[in-house]
């Protein structure tokens, strides 16, 4: 039998913070995640061009975990990975050796320090799991005290309206997150159907008496337990009980029909989506109408051949017009965003 | 006789083997399987197998554990701020081993935290309350790595703070501790499995010419896809719980155990038992 040979790792001491040394990449742990996914290839081609030039000139900002032989990147994740791309093509510096990275070796980031630098780097990626970001973005929240989108948008670099989405998923109890959270993207329920499912739940628990006594965390497990059945079978679908509810603003008799069909909806079990709020939409006629009053719109502003127009104050009162109209496109195009997770379970 | 002292041999020395234990008679039944000429050959490359039993797996984890320990408590880390990490389902290697290690080590006494990689709210919660520590992965044995890659960066994902990252293990393949040197995970092992330990690994040279071309060939018959394992690492390593998918299928044998049986098939490679 051949024989055993154990490894018995050393732990490196400490290295002081607040030096600048120049590392190999064999010194650096690379991020978890796939770089490919990270950064922008025609930038980082570009970045690496330079590199392969003059070599990193900006250091790099690393630390050192306690007990970890190599060190962790703070700032500087792409020319870490220029560097090992070009001596993985072999290239070497002017002086014929290969290349190293000047590194300036800091104390270890606090844990919000650590976090808003992974907000940096996730930027780059549109995928990105929409759950854990929402818990990095919980604990900046707590440990900064900062609860306003547009601040927090400026510290981690998400839009307000990614934001605005990770609070309503922190809204849900963590049983529920959990199930987000599955690394199994065929049982994973989507971030989606929290986000979409939210204001419905909300307008349950306000309206709809069977549904309010039957409290908010199992009309959540309901609404669960619906879309592993394949009874909502698009998470867009809730938008359907909402669109049912807000036609009927007006019509006292018809919103009550329908609050009464959402008490249904979340009471019985088969009872699909579609086949329970459609009566209440007309979705397709109102869509075409809304197309085709875009249409007109522009071929009536054309008509006016408004870009003559000279006197300042009509200039600015049309200025002002066009603005309201734009605010409006732009939060309804928003508010249309929005997919099933493409991973999920679809029935 | 000498057939006999052979399978007496393979008795003793793998008597513990979980999924069906090696007996003289099932030793008996894998070489008969072989003519003549081919039996010396099964023979010399059942001597070369690494067996890890039950004893020697714990063996090997309390003392790779007692290192770590000691090292991490020199970096400044105490037991408190290490979480242990199973990297699988309950009931597969990963959670088994941990078991093992937490009760012969005591690690909840000591204060150590065990997680389940899958868990990210845990993960999350944990490392946001600990805000620096070490990661501790715990498994049986590591191939090529790609399964304990898939498994770290789902776990790593919800991790916040300063930690460092530690794989505890009986066994890695050099593929693997090289893969996970470069990812910076420091793997501490009972023993890191060489390409040249593997008689039919292209890289070896215990095993040679005609010898070597016959098993490889046997191998192909038994499962022609996967007849030298896992991305053909062709690994010796079997220990006691389950042999790795990545060993040779003439010791593994068939699906199911038919046509070819095997002295070390895995848990889901035997028959279904009719109640």
């Amino acid at each position: 039998m051949p024989t055993l040979r154990p490894t018995h790792p050393e732990v490196p001491s400490v290295v002081p913070a607040g030096q600048l040394r120049r590392l190999s990449p064999d010194d650096i742990k690379p991020s978890t995640n796939n770089p490919r996914l990270l950064f922008d290839p025609p930038l980082l081609a570009e970045l690496k061009k330079n590199i392969a030039e003059h070599g990193v000139l900006v250091p790099i900002t690393v630390y050192q975990p306690k007990g970890q032989a190599k060190f962790s990147i703070l700032d500087g994740e792409r020319r870490y990975r220029c560097v090992v791309d070009l001596t993985n093509e072999g290239h070497v510096g002017k002086d014929g050796r290969h290349l190293r990275i000047p590194a300036n070796i800091v104390e270890p980031p606090s844990v919000i320090a650590g976090l808003l630098y992974m907000f940096s780097i996730h930027n780059f990626r549109a995928d990105w799991e929409l759950m854990p970001t929402a818990l990095s973005l919980k604990i900046v929240m707590e440990q900064l005290e900062v609860t306003d989108n547009l601040a927090l948008s400026k510290l981690t670099g998400l839009s307000e309206r990614q934001i605005e989405r990770c609070k309503s998923l922190l809204t849900f109890p963590e049983r529920f997150q959990k199930l987000s959270l599955d690394p199994d993207p065929t049982t994973r329920i989507p971030s989606n159907f929290w986000i979409e499912a939210l204001p419905v739940l909300d307008l349950a628990m306000d309206k709809a008496e069977n549904v309010k006594k039957l409290g908010r965390n199992p009309a959540t497990e309901k609404l669960v337990e619906k879309y592993r059945d394949g009874k909502i079978k698009s998470v867009i679908h809730f938008r359907r009980i909402m669109e049912a509810h807000d036609l009927a603003e007006d019509d006292a008799p018809q919103q009550a029909k329908v609050v009464r069909r959402i008490d249904q909806f979340f009471l019985n079990p088969k009872l699909e989506t579609r086949a329970a709020f459609d009566e209440f939409v007309v979705e397709k006629k109102r869509v075409q109408s809304a197309i085709g009053a875009c249409d007109t719109f522009i071929a009536q502003l054309r008509k006016f051949k408004l870009t003559y127009t000279t006197d300042d104050e009509e200039r600015n009162n049309l200025r002002e017009a066009l603005r309201r109209v734009r605010d409006y496109c732009d939060s309804l195009e928003q508010a249309l965003v929005g997919s099933d997770d493409p991973e999920a379970k679809h029935n | 006789m000498w057939q006999f002292f052979q399978s007496l041999r393979a008795a003793l020395r793998f008597h513990d083997y979980n999924p069906q234990p090696v007996s003289i008679a099932s030793a008996n039944r894998w070489m008969n399987q072989f003519d003549e000429e081919d039996r010396r050959l099964a023979w010399e490359l059942l001597g070369k197998v690494i067996y890890l039993s039950e004893q020697d797996t714990k063996k090997i984890l309390l003392h790779q554990n007692r290192v770590l320990m000691a090292n991490l408590a020199k970096a400044g880390l105490s037991s408190r701020k290490l979480i242990y990490l199973q990297t699988d389902d309950a009931g597969s290697s990963s959670p088994m081993m941990l078991g093992m290690l937490r009760n012969a080590a005591g690690l909840e006494q000591q204060g150590c935290k065990m997680l389940d990689g899958r868990d990210s709210l845990g993960i999350n919660n944990t490392t946001k309350k600990l805000e620096e520590g070490a990661i501790i992965y715990v498994d049986d044995f590591v191939g090529t790595g790609d399964q304990f890659c898939k498994s770290r960066a789902f776990a790593t994902q919800s991790v916040v703070g300063s930690f460092s990252e530690f794989l505890l293990v009986p066994s890695i393949c050099e593929e693997g501790y090289a893969r996970l040197a470069d990812l910076g995970v420091t793997v501490y092992a009972g023993h890191i499995h060489a390409k040249a330990e593997r008689p039919l690994h292209e890289h070896s040279h215990l095993m040679q010419g005609p010898a070597r071309e016959r098993l490889i060939a046997i191998c192909k018959q038994i499962r022609p896809k996967v007849g030298l394992g896992y991305e053909n690492l062709a690994t010796m390593v079997v220990l006691y719980r389950n042999a790795p998918n990545s060993i040779p299928a003439i010791l593994r044998g068939s699906d199911k155990q038919a046509p070819f049986y095997g002295l070390f098939p895995r848990f889901k490679d035997l028959p279904v038992k009719k109640s």
